[in-house]
């Protein structure tokens, strides 16, 4: 591995102000570090300064009525295990469990899958149905975003240089899904992954995609033809069949373009139908 | 940092990492420094589940961790496993089920698998502790005889 200095800060200022020490390339932040390690190993790295998160006290998860809070740095292992999580948010529930194993679950973050947006994350197709808000601290203080105003492309976020992601709040619970397809089921990125989610609230459907770069999107065009926590047969099928056409989408290794549009209309429709089904339940 | 905290316990004895470098893998450590070489190297990024050690009872993967990262933590290898009544269980199971062929895999299976009995105690469903060990991969068994040892010790299961 290339050199590099490991920075443990004790307090959340000292992190900040260790952020802003040398060039912004020159410094990397660790949370998990599932994801980052790949990067410190290969040439591709600059960083020279690594600030771990380990001693910051965000390994938490709270709920506060139906609003739940996730630290940024609990790992991923916790979410899955906290049975309200699978009750309130499904979509999340599923989501977590498609990231990696067990054993890469007991490190990888919320926090560090947000900050490092990668475009095959199985997270933010999820965070997007489900509106959720990525708290921010940083040298000018504290500031909140929508996660579709956070994750701007592949690699890319709204984080300013000395910021770190202290939070993710989800602010209500909704029946959701998170459907994927992959070559290698245990471990590999999805060919396409799809989220669903009914607010119900707003009376409002959420849909998005996942692994297509440069990031997952909303699909606003498909979630309009939904018109109620349980729509008709016909809704879901023009929903299911509208939904890749606005997509750019090329082939790879893992899938070709045909095949992949085919999944994005094929899981969008099991996704709502699933999710339906829970509204149902909850009558 | 006190230099008190620079230091893990490795299977039961403290261990100081005053002299393992900051950029270290854990697994590496373990490894090379500390010598204990049934932790196995395989994909060395997060793939194989081969390297999976015990931190604080939990599975991890040692290929993914900085060393000085589980500083003051409890780590446990495929050395240390069978002071733990779960692990011997498991390395029993193993042997009763002829649950390996080269053995490449079988220290990654055994940690990952004791740590997921210790979580989700030895009554769990096999079909949920089967999927749970998805993060670990074997090239000759084919799994069947790694699904009969996690067989065998749910029916052994108090």
């Amino acid at each position: 591995m290339p050199p590099f200095t490991l920075i443990a800060p004790s307090s959340v200022e000292a992190a900040v102000a260790e952020l802003k020490v040398g060039a912004p390339g020159e410094v990397a932040v660790l949370a998990g570090g599932t994801d980052l390690l790949f990067d410190l190993d290969g040439a591709k790295s600059t960083a020279r300064r690594v600030v771990s998160l380990r001693r910051l006290p965000w390994r938490t998860a709270d709920w506060n009525g139906p609003v739940l809070t996730v630290g940024s740095t609990l790992p991923l292992r916790a979410l899955e295990k906290d049975p309200e999580v699978a009750r309130c948010l499904p979509g999340l529930f599923q989501a977590v469990r498609a990231v990696g194993s067990v054993q890469l679950r007991h490190r990888a973050t919320l926090g560090g899958n947000l900050g490092r947006a990668a475009p095959a994350s199985d997270l933010i197709p999820v965070l997007l149905t489900l509106d959720a808000e990525v708290d921010l601290v940083g040298p000018g203080g504290s500031r909140s975003l929508p996660v579709d105003r956070f994750v701007l492309g592949s690699r890319t976020t709204a984080l300013t240089p000395g910021e770190l992601i202290r939070s993710v709040r989800f602010p209500e619970a909704r029946p959701s899904s998170y459907l994927w397809q992959r070559v290698r089921p245990a471990n590999d990125i999805s060919q396409i992954a799809v989220a669903a989610a009914y607010s119900p609230s707003e009376a409002t459907w959420r849909l998005a995609v996942g692994g297509i770069p440069p990031r997952a999107l909303r699909l606003p065009e498909a979630e309009a033809m939904l018109r109620s926590s349980r729509p008709s047969e016909e809704e879901v099928r023009r929903a299911a069949e509208a939904a890749p056409r606005p997509l750019a989408i090329a082939s790879d290794r893992r899938a070709s373009e045909e095949y992949r549009r085919h999944l994005v209309g094929t899981l969008l429709e099991r996704a709502v139908r699933a999710v339906a089904s829970l509204s149902k339940e909850e009558r | 940092m006190t230099p008190a905290s620079r230091a893990v316990t490795l299977n039961g004895r403290p261990t100081s990492l005053d002299e393992v470098p900051e950029t270290e893998r854990l697994l590496d450590s373990i490894r090379w420094r500390f010598g204990l070489k049934g932790t196995k190297e395989g994909c060395r990024s997060g793939d194989c589940g081969a390297c999976t050690v015990l931190v604080d009872g939990v599975s991890t993967l040692s290929c993914l961790t900085l060393t000085h990262e589980v500083e003051g933590s409890s780590l446990t290898t495929i050395e240390g496993i069978s002071d733990d009544p779960v692990g011997k269980a498991v390395q029993v199971a193993f042997e009763r089920a002829g649950a390996l062929q080269c053995g490449y895999c079988t220290p990654g299976f055994v940690v990952a698998l004791t740590g997921l009995l210790r979580e989700r105690g030895r009554a769990a469903p096999v079909e949920e502790l089967l999927n749970d060990l998805g993060g670990n991969l074997c090239r000759c068994t084919g799994y069947a005889s790694i699904a009969r040892a996690v067989s065998l010790l749910q029916k052994e299961a108090p």
